[in-house]
């Protein structure tokens, strides 16, 4: 090899091999983190898009209808196979079909194919035969697509109108009767509202579609059943837009199906949002506190140094390390003694004694304190000394000082700290694993119930969302789109609120930078 | 002049009262911030205790069945197991944690191997090359990876990258192998090109512009690893690592961690680095320079061992980071509690034993004081880590001072 990089005439200043490499490595960096972000953003966003449905025939004649989803060479190395995502569990048993591509004669996208959203069973796949209304005559073909399109409007809001029914009316007296409170007439009005229930639910079934499959199979489908229809093919650009908005906004705001593989992730995020909000309440008080006494009050010695890198280093700890002194401390010492002292009467089924929303709250509290801590210091620490003196000077006691000068002064940096300790908490899961995440939380921990907000119930979180989804569920593969949807939606959130706190430090920044020259 | 002067004194008191009260209270209320966040060290503590040593006498478990391989019955020869849930009677729960530590550290230990140099050789790049406004783009850009969440990128490592690399082990090895001669070969043809075309492609903005050149790597390797695979590992590298080494390729293993782990760590390293290098006093770089050093001779003879306490603090926080990373090793690590060093096998940490195991375990039992011993030597190690490093950091701060540099 020759020493090409020393300095040959060509060469006036040559930066050695070493340099190069330090370059590959800043782009190879920045290219990790745009191919996971672009894996996230493209396998995320993707999972809303209605793709068309293929209608394969093979060389030996049969037919299957499903969305291509992959195509990988064959493990011996010859040729290569399709996995296509065909749906009709409850016939096949599976929703997924390989299909090696050497044995595949035509591929054709027929306008007729008919994708079905269902409550059970997951996607239906197939033509539409026959619309079998309860009452009036049976359709086909084209009038068929239209009877069903407009009865699956009117059953969504019928579907709508109940559950508003059944979370005004219903709810709050089965609360009641559970709480003990209510009477023998209670009872009787329970019954016959859910007798009403029954008959409103009645009311919606009786309709029946007709379908084939692409092999020929029949099937009944009660329509009840079904959330969504949808003819891809037969869709422009335009109108998969519009279901691609659609879709990304079910996912927003619905709840999940299927064992957390399929629906919304809203109270995941209603969760992760509240859990956060929660624990900024706690942390960002007791963190300007700590931070005002070791910068303004504590004398400036050893102990304080010590003391101070101590909090820092705490930022380094494990967060697990704190969800076990969360468990430890605050569910099994603080919360079961709380429910020996109060709640005697629910033992032995725990009420502040196990996982919930205040304690998942008070560990990541206790965990992004230090980040807290930090950064007000930080910002106290840029104020001028002068700025304290001549308040001082001018007759103020020490706490008008802080209060008038020194904390208005320092709010960027409050902020900055409780935006980064926000976002550093929403990125966390391995804590609340211990003290009260839940894989599907039955109720919101905010109702219309008093005290409307209950801290000790459990909750759902969006990066929880993603390891179960990933780990307990079933079907893998067809959780697999859901979770990139989640995930790309917990980091933009992280990344936004990084963001938020990069743009205020810098303003912070500029801001007393104007004020220590002048 | 008698009524102010009356008045004064009363609401100078006031004044004065309300002071010392706050004070007070925000001196109680600091105190009391701080001990909490400290007692975490001392719960552990005390909870851990009663395993070792209780006023009854006898320890529940000796420092033996720990850390050393045991006799269990049933099984020929001492091993390390770590199998805490078997039943009580037969055969008996097993708390070999010897398994657990050993693969926390090498797993980590991967992780830094991917790391520093990727997180070295970026803040040497952008602290001496790169031009600044590209740095004020790429530093933040880089920094913002460290709050990628933990199971995003477990996620990504355990459900995309492992079984990818697992189809495409050979393409993997290929292009690692092929980086860093591709890399020196684009320094060896920009030092060829016209000085006219040179202007076009700076130093300073080659970590943009190498990114298509790293695009025609990958090609290549694409092309070249079916032929290295038929060369040197009779077609298949991993039935060769089988046959050949021995060594059993698991689906998700240590080096899958170590990777996503790398990634994850690889932020933090390189601000804190990148910190400690830029901030060396200048006139220190500029008088090597004056002297006629290249900037690459600047950085390692000067720029690097004036900053090299805060570049070790660095790596030292990074590897706490990586020991106590929880969810990227509970995702991609298979979680099978193995006494091995092979890269290749499965493991399960101390950290993701914790978050698996201790809300199952009862409280106050044998199993629940080890996880706690378990979170308890986290906590050390990370604590201890960190603490140097920042004493080090002192350290560096006082010397750029007595440099004569920026504060």
């Amino acid at each position: 090899m020759s020493r090409w990089w020393q300095g040959r005439a060509r060469l006036p200043r040559g930066e050695g091999p070493w340099a190069w490499l330090a370059a590959g490595s800043v782009t190879l960096s920045v290219a990790l983190l745009a191919l996971l972000l672009g894996l996230l953003a493209i396998r995320g966003l993707g999972h809303f898009w209605p793709g068309d449905i293929a209608l394969v025939t093979l060389e030996d004649g049969r037919q299957l209808a499903g969305r291509e989803v992959k195509e990988v060479p064959l493990p011996d190395g010859e040729g290569r196979e399709r996995l296509y995502r065909t749906g009709n569990r409850e016939l096949d048993g599976d929703i997924w079909a390989w299909v090696p591509v050497a044995a595949i004669e035509t591929v054709s996208h027929p306008r007729e194919l008919v994708s079905l959203e269902r409550r059970h069973w997951g996607e239906l796949v197939g033509r539409l035969v026959a619309w079998v209304p309860e009452q009036g005559p049976r359709l086909e073909g084209e009038a068929a697509w239209s009877a069903l399109q407009s009865r699956l409007g009117t059953l969504e809001r019928q579907r709508e109108a109940l559950e508003r029914w059944r979370e005004q009316t219903l709810s709050p007296l089965v609360r009641r009767l559970e709480s003990g409170e209510a009477d023998a007439a209670a009872t009787d009005a329970l019954q016959a509202l859910q007798a009403r229930l029954r008959e409103r639910r009645a009311a919606m079934a009786g309709d029946r579609l007709i379908l084939a499959t692409a092999d020929g199979r029949r099937l009944v489908q009660p329509v009840e059943e079904v959330l969504r229809a949808t003819r891809p093919n037969a869709m422009g650009v335009l109108a998969k837009l519009g279901a691609w908005g659609r879709g990304a906004w079910r996912f927003l705001s619905e709840g999940p199906r299927a064992a957390n593989t399929a629906g919304g992730v809203w109270p995941a995020i209603f969760g992760t949002v509240l859990l956060v909000m929660v624990m900024s309440l706690l942390v960002t008080p007791f963190g300007v506190l700590a931070a005002v006494y070791l910068n303004e009050v504590a004398h400036q010695g050893r102990l304080t140094r010590l003391v101070r890198i101590g909090v820092r280093n705490l930022a380094g700890v494990p967060s697990i390390v704190y969800g076990v002194f969360g468990l430890g401390v605050f569910v099994y010492g603080i919360g079961g003694r709380l429910d020996a002292w109060f709640f005697a009467d629910t033992l032995p089924s725990p009420t502040f004694g196990t996982g919930g929303l205040l304690w998942a709250s008070l560990t990541l509290a206790l965990l992004t304190l230090p980040v807290v801590i930090v950064a007000t210091e930080e910002g106290l620490a840029r104020i001028p000394d002068r700025q304290r003196e001549g308040a001082l000077a001018l007759g103020a006691t020490r706490l008008e000082m802080l209060s008038r000068v020194v904390l208005p002064m320092a709010t960027p940096a409050m902020l900055t700290g409780m935006i980064l300790a926000v976002a550093r908490a929403a990125g966390e899961v391995a804590p609340l694993m211990l003290v009260g995440v839940a894989k599907l939380a039955p109720q919101v921990p905010v109702d219309g119930d008093f005290p409307f907000l209950h801290l000790e119930r459990k909750f759902m979180h969006l990066g929880y969302h993603i390891f179960d989804a990933a780990f307990h569920g079933g079907d893998v593969q067809a959780a697999m789109p859901l979770i990139y949807a989640t995930a790309l939606l917990l980091v933009l959130v992280i990344l936004l609120l990084n963001l938020t706190a990069i743009f205020l430090r810098h303003h912070l920044r500029s801001r007393h930078g104007t004020l220590s020259q002048c | 002049m008698s009524q102010p002067s009356a008045v004064t004194p009363l609401r100078h008191r006031l004044r004065q009262g309300r002071d010392r009260l706050a004070t007070l209270l925000i001196t109680a209320g600091g105190i009391g911030v701080i001990a909490a966040v400290m007692a975490i060290g001392v719960f552990l503590v005390v909870e851990v205790v009663p395993l070792f040593w209780s006023a009854a006498g006898g320890a529940e478990v000796s420092l033996g069945v720990l850390w050393l391989p045991q006799e269990y019955p049933g099984l020929e020869a001492p091993v390390h197991r770590w199998q805490p849930t078997l039943p009580a009677s037969d055969p008996g729960p097993r708390f070999g944690m010897a398994p657990l530590a050993s693969r926390t550290l090498e797993a980590a230990a991967w992780s830094l191997v991917i790391a520093v140099p990727l997180a070295l050789g970026a803040a040497a790049h952008s602290a001496l090359f790169m031009s600044r406004r590209l740095r004020a783009h790429l530093k933040p850009t880089l920094e913002l990876m460290e709050a990628l969440p933990g199971v995003v990128i477990g996620f990504v490592a355990g459900l995309v990258l492992a079984p990818w690399l697992e189809r495409h082990l050979g393409f993997g090895l290929t292009l690692v192998m092929l980086l860093p001669p591709g890399l020196l070969l684009a320094g060896g043809l920009w030092g060829r090109l016209p000085a006219r075309l040179r202007q076009y492609l700076p130093l300073g903005w080659a970590a943009l512009w190498l990114l298509p050149w790293m695009g025609m790597l990958w090609a290549l390797a694409l092309w070249l690893a079916p032929w290295l695979e038929a060369w040197w590992f009779d077609g298949d590298l991993r039935a060769w690592l089988e046959t050949s080494l021995g060594l059993d390729y698991a689906n998700r293993n240590a080096l899958i961690v170590g990777m996503a782990m790398g990634f994850a760590v690889m932020p933090s390293i390189y601000a804190l680095a990148e910190d400690a290098l830029s901030g060396v006093p200048k006139s220190l770089a500029d008088g090597a320079q004056a002297l006629g050093a290249s900037r690459w001779q600047t950085l390692w003879r000067v720029v690097l061992p004036a900053a090299s306490p805060g570049v070790l603090s660095a790596v030292m926080i990074g590897a706490g980071r990586a020991v106590g990373e929880t969810m990227i090793v509970l995702m991609a690590s298979g979680n099978t509690a193995l006494m091995t060093a092979s890269p290749f096998d499965g493991l399960r940490s101390l950290a993701a034993s914790i978050a698996i195991e201790l809300p199952e375990a009862a409280p106050g039992g044998t199993h629940y004081r080890l996880l706690l011993l378990a979170a308890l030597l986290l906590f050390a190690f990370t604590f201890l880590v960190n603490t140097l490093a920042e004493v080090v950091r002192t350290r560096l701060r006082r010397r750029y001072r007595r440099l004569g540099g920026a504060p």
